[in-house]
């Protein structure tokens, strides 16, 4: 009877308590900090590897990435890439983000990783994105409230003209933005929402929606990205009213508790 | 003769001073509040604000937002009842309303039953806690939640959600 008791109990254990993995120390850090990662390959191509080498990369699907000075080519990953045995399948590395990417903390948003093998031969899948804590705020173009969501949380998405780019994207009015959600397949989920914007400050217009109630991911997928452009009007030389677009942004949903 | 007539206005002024200390009677504080009793009820969602917590820890601009209108929020009901004067069942209304809290009913427990701070909301297996920010006693009848939103992956607390409530 005891040992069904904590043969129960094990199981139970099993089911809900899930590691975090990979795992940080510090659990936080901005671009300027070293962190040292560690991965769990249990299950993946490199379970059982002898020896395992990071190939890390910045900013994953958003934009101005850049590959790890460590990397080194897919068939021959340099000896600084090498990482450091934690135990069974369990592998740690040191970085400093601006060291590793050569960028600046206000360029390094996120970053991702596999775990391989020096020639490449065997891998484990991506891991991604991890968040660098940002030093500075700064402004931009296009900028979402909070600064990190949940696919259930209220998102407002901004557009700041004195921070646009294009002609058009400095004269326009705005009256909606546009927001197209992604499965983590890379799907995108239903039709793009459009919203009604408002404006909210001297130059700046914003919209807000809650991903998980205006889209329903297909079954056994989750809301894992949007992108999204706000849309407005200028008068073009003839003095028509002309409709026209900002460029496009992409956010990737946090993962919340 | 100076002396004495020194000594004699000492005197008075003392007997003046101390026939002035008439002692106090301290009235009955009455009965300890019933916290309990003061949450339990219906309650109306009446305001909604949304804080960037990373932000404001920074010291960034765009901290918080009033999200009140921007969603029906205001047709949001929570009703919490109470089993011999303790926690018992609730249940959430939320009309078209965003569900801010998704249990729809179940039953609800505090951390301390004098002085809760936390509410544990349980359906079945699943559970949601909210912070009471303020208990509705006093000049202020209002109660106030706060749901917190951290990243699953490092339990960094990235937002939270302060909700006021009035009792229908």
């Amino acid at each position: 009877m005891k040992k069904l008791l904590y043969f129960i109990l094990l199981v139970v254990t099993g089911i809900t308590v899930k590691a975090q993995n990979p795992s940080f120390s510090p659990a936080t850090f901005t671009a300027e900090d070293e962190v040292t990662l560690t991965i769990d390959v249990t299950g993946t191509g490199m379970a059982g590897a002898v020896e395992a080498y990071i190939w890390i990369f910045s900013n994953p699907d958003i934009g101005g990435g850049a590959d790890g000075v460590t990397n080194g080519n897919w068939t021959n990953s340099s000896n600084a890439a090498k990482m450091t045995a934690a135990g069974t399948n369990k592998w740690s590395f040191k970085f400093i983000g601006t060291t590793m990417f050569g960028q600046s903390p206000a360029q390094l948003k996120s970053f991702g990783f596999l775990v391989k093998k020096k020639d490449g031969s065997s891998q484990s899948p991506d891991y991604k994105p991890y968040f660098f804590d940002p030093l500075i705020f700064t402004p931009t173009m296009l900028r979402v409230f909070p600064a990190r969501v949940g696919s259930d949380d209220v998102v407002t998405v901004n557009f700041d003209k004195t921070y646009g780019v294009t002609i058009n994207e400095q004269r326009m009015t705005p009256v909606s933005a546009t927001v197209t959600v992604f499965d983590e397949t890379g799907a995108q989920v239903g039709s793009p929402l459009t919203i009604n914007a408002r404006s909210t400050g001297t130059s700046i217009w914003s919209a807000s929606f809650i991903p998980s109630v205006s889209f329903t991911p297909g079954a056994g997928r989750r809301l894992n990205k949007f992108r999204y452009k706000f849309n407005g009007t200028v008068l073009d030389p003839g003095g028509v009213t002309t409709t026209v677009s900002s460029s496009e942004t992409e956010v990737v949903f946090t993962t919340m508790q | 003769m100076k002396i004495i007539l020194k000594t004699s206005l000492l005197v008075f002024a003392a007997a003046i001073f101390f026939a002035a200390c008439t002692p106090v009677e301290h009235k009955e504080l009455g009965a300890p509040r019933n916290i309990m009793e003061s949450i339990s009820g219906t309650w109306k969602l009446t305001k909604a604000i949304q804080v960037d917590e990373d932000a404001s820890k920074k010291g960034f601009p765009f901290k918080e937002l009033d999200i009140t209108t921007l969603f029906p929020y205001t047709n949001f009901l929570l009703t919490l009842n109470l089993t011999n004067g303790g926690p018992g069942t609730f249940t959430t209304t939320p009309g078209s309303s965003p569900r801010i809290i998704k249990l729809a009913s179940g039953n609800w427990t505090v951390d301390n039953i004098e002085y809760p701070k936390v509410i544990t909301l349980t359906s079945g297996a699943a559970n949601e806690k909210v912070t009471l920010g303020g208990y509705p006693v006093g000049a202020s009848n209002a109660l106030k939640l706060k749901v917190e939103r951290k990243d699953a992956g490092t339990g960094k607390l990235l937002i939270s959600y302060s909700y006021e409530f009035a009792k229908q």
